[in-house]
């Protein structure tokens, strides 16, 4: 990949050429002041992280190609010849070094959107073949097998057959189930392909979830994915084609409501960007499973027992479910239903840090050591507040915080929000 | 009028024709396509962009770096206030005793503070990688400018020194970092856009 030399296409910048794409280009003063808001500088010191440098990447390639001060004078402005040696360094520090949580361009001292040139130097790496390989090789399983991880249908419908057992034990109803390709249905219900992989039981909890609340849903076994590395890759062809599969699949079951599960980017790539790479507004409700188990509390659907969870629990903000998607005090309002201690992190919320394996960092292993490292913010924060349950609404931050937890001996049990939820549900006798 | 009067007004319309420019070029294209369905205010969410999320209790570029920022704040204050002066330093129209002691202490406190962020830019090693000659000349250009405008505010023998400082940094406002004169006022605009559209801004407690 690196190796190669790079067919030089720093073109894409004419093909973006409205007013975000000319203010972001432009309005970064060097101030420096965002250093401490970016955790992989924070964890480091290393001057290279810091977000104003990784924007001024990508300015740079630019500068060079679209001003006039920067072809007349580069060397006054620093724009930069983009070559191999230039985009390896780009790649190493776009992808590796960045998760686009966005916490820096919210505390800019002008405002640069940085996460959203860091994406368009993914774009134009990516246009390059610069992509990670593992990064790529995530996006290509997505393309070939419909899912991420490669599940082959019979075991991703045996894996569901297994979840509905374990349903009709929970419910004590023989007759509870997880409906699979039904038409018609209020619900159509997503899945991260790491559920049916590795924690399937967050399947099943949800399943009762719905089941106490009554809903009409179902799952698809053609297109469940919630996620799109693509978004990450910075592919929007790519990613368009895997938006375009789930699109078609609302249609095909003709359902009224897209519930993404608890997945931050997934929702973000579906609910924020789909719409975008796809030139259209979706004719059906888009939320997210965070959204609508508060929906249920609120409509009395559901009931919680109020004194099920007594240890201390905190919960750690996706950052593209909650500062770039604008779900914030859902998680907040369903937790303070059941859980007796509940203790925020610091900062936690819209000024979150992100846990570290965002941006598709838990994809790209060739840059383990450095998640880990980065990692230590948000550990301290976990450890700050004595929780022992941490609940986040998101499988990628799931991953990355079981990986934390041993590597920082933090001692915490980790829960999706289903999963905490389905463990404070009172059973009572539903419609169905 | 000396002959140098004349030729001083050129640059700063070149500057304007410059910030107008850049102004059309952000404005023509309209607001960027967004095809997904809004979660929230977007007009108070932009409103919240250029006020209250600049309050330095909330920003964290703001309350961690404090000596940093009021320099900023200080520095910029003493460049609007010697533009505010150009016209009537061009006009030869001397303000009275008062406001020329009021507006020279400002410019030199404006001043001392865009020396210390010159100074830290040199020897913070961190802004040192992060810095192109661009930033440094920027600096002293504007620098100069406040310095320059006290000093013709005070010794009217200083006109030409004023008309070459002034020219040079109006004549350099094209080529780098000062644009941000207009890009920083677009940059706040698209945050509040973004943050608004999806329902983050303004925080909660604040809608
Ligand atoms: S705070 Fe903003 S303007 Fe300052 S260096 Fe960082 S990105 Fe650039
Ligand atoms: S988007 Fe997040 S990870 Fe990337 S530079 Fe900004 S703070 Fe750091």
């Amino acid at each position: 990949m690196q190796g190669n030399t790079p067919k030089i296409k720093p073109g894409i910048f004419n093909n973006h050429p409205d007013s975000r794409m000319i203010t972001n280009m432009n309005s970064c003063v060097h101030c420096g002041l965002c250093a401490e808001s970016c955790f992989f500088y924070l964890a480091t010191k290393d001057e290279r992280f810091m977000p104003g440098r990784k924007a001024d990447l990508v300015t740079s390639v630019y500068r060079r190609y679209c001003t006039w001060q920067g072809k007349v004078f580069p060397k006054l402005v620093n724009a930069r010849e983009l070559n191999g040696e230039f985009a390896s360094e780009m790649t190493d520090l776009l992808f590796g070094a960045c998760t686009m949580c966005g916490r820096c361009s919210m505390h800019c001292s002008t405002g640069v959107d940085v996460p959203y040139l860091v994406r368009l130097g993914r774009t134009m790496l990516s246009e390059m073949g610069f992509v990670p390989a593992t990064l790529q090789s995530t996006v290509n399983a997505a393309l070939e097998s419909g899912n991420n991880m490669s599940i082959p249908l019979t075991e991703f419908l045996d894996t569901i057959k297994w979840m509905e057992e374990e349903l009709m034990d929970e419910t004590g109803d023989p007759l509870s189930r997880i409906p699979v390709n039904e038409k018609r249905k209020e619900i159509l219900y997503t899945l991260n392909p790491r559920e049916p992989k590795f924690y399937p039981l967050s399947i099943s909890a949800m399943a009762k979830i719905f089941y106490f609340a009554g809903e009409s849903w179902t799952l698809s076994s053609e297109m469940y994915d919630v996620t799109n590395y693509a978004y990450f890759s910075g592919n929007n062809k790519e990613a368009a084609i895997i938006a375009e599969r789930l699109r078609k699949e609302m249609k095909h079951l003709d359902c009224n409501t897209l519930v993404l599960a608890e997945c931050g980017h997934g929702t973000r790539a579906f609910r924020w960007e789909a719409p975008n790479y796809l030139k259209q507004q979706f004719p059906f409700k888009v939320i997210s499973s965070v959204e609508c188990i508060a929906d249920y509390i609120r409509k009395g659907r559901i009931n919680l027992d109020p004194d099920k969870i007594k240890v201390p629990v905190t919960i750690h903000d996706p950052c593209n479910l909650v500062r770039n998607g604008g779900v914030i005090n859902e998680q907040r309002y369903i937790l303070k239903q059941f859980v007796k201690q509940f203790i925020e992190m610091e900062p936690h919320g819209i000024d979150n840090f992100c846990c570290g394996g965002g941006g598709g960092q838990l994809a790209m292993s060739e840059f383990n050591e450095r998640r880990m490292k980065a990692a230590v913010i948000k550990a301290e924060q976990i450890r700050q507040t004595g929780a022992k349950i941490v609940v986040t609404p998101c499988h990628n931050c799931i991953d990355q915080l079981t990986q934390v937890n041993i590597y920082y001996k933090l001692g915490i049990k980790l829960m999706t929000m289903a999963e905490i939820v389905a463990e404070a549900i009172i059973p009572h006798k539903t419609n169905f | 009028m000396k002959w140098y009067y004349w030729v001083a007004i050129i640059p700063p319309v070149l500057a304007c024709i410059t910030c107008l420019r850049l102004i059309i070029r952000l404005v023509t294209p309209g607001r960027p396509e967004d095809f997904s369905v809004p979660a929230g205010n977007i007009s108070e969410s932009i409103r919240y962009a250029y006020t209250s999320s600049m309050n330095p209790a909330r920003k964290e570029t703001a309350f961690l770096h404090l000596p940093t920022y009021a320099a900023g704040i200080i520095y910029h204050a003493g460049t609007f206030l010697s533009l505010i002066f150009f016209p009537f330093i061009w006009l030869q129209l001397s303000p009275s005793e008062p406001v020329i002691f009021i507006t020279s202490i400002v410019l030199v406190s404006s001043a001392l503070c865009g020396i210390g962020i010159l100074i830290k830019r040199m020897t913070n090693s961190r802004m040192r990688k992060l810095s192109n000659p661009d930033d440094y000349i920027s600096n002293i250009l504007v620098t100069g400018f406040q310095v320059t405008t006290v000093i013709v505010l005070n010794f009217s023998s200083a006109y030409f020194t004023y008309f070459i400082v002034s020219g040079l940094l109006f004549l350099y406002f094209p080529v780098g970092k000062l644009k941000h004169a207009v890009y920083f006022f677009a940059a706040r605009y698209h945050l509040g856009l973004f943050f608004g559209r999806r329902g983050v801004w303004p925080p909660v407690n604040e809608k």
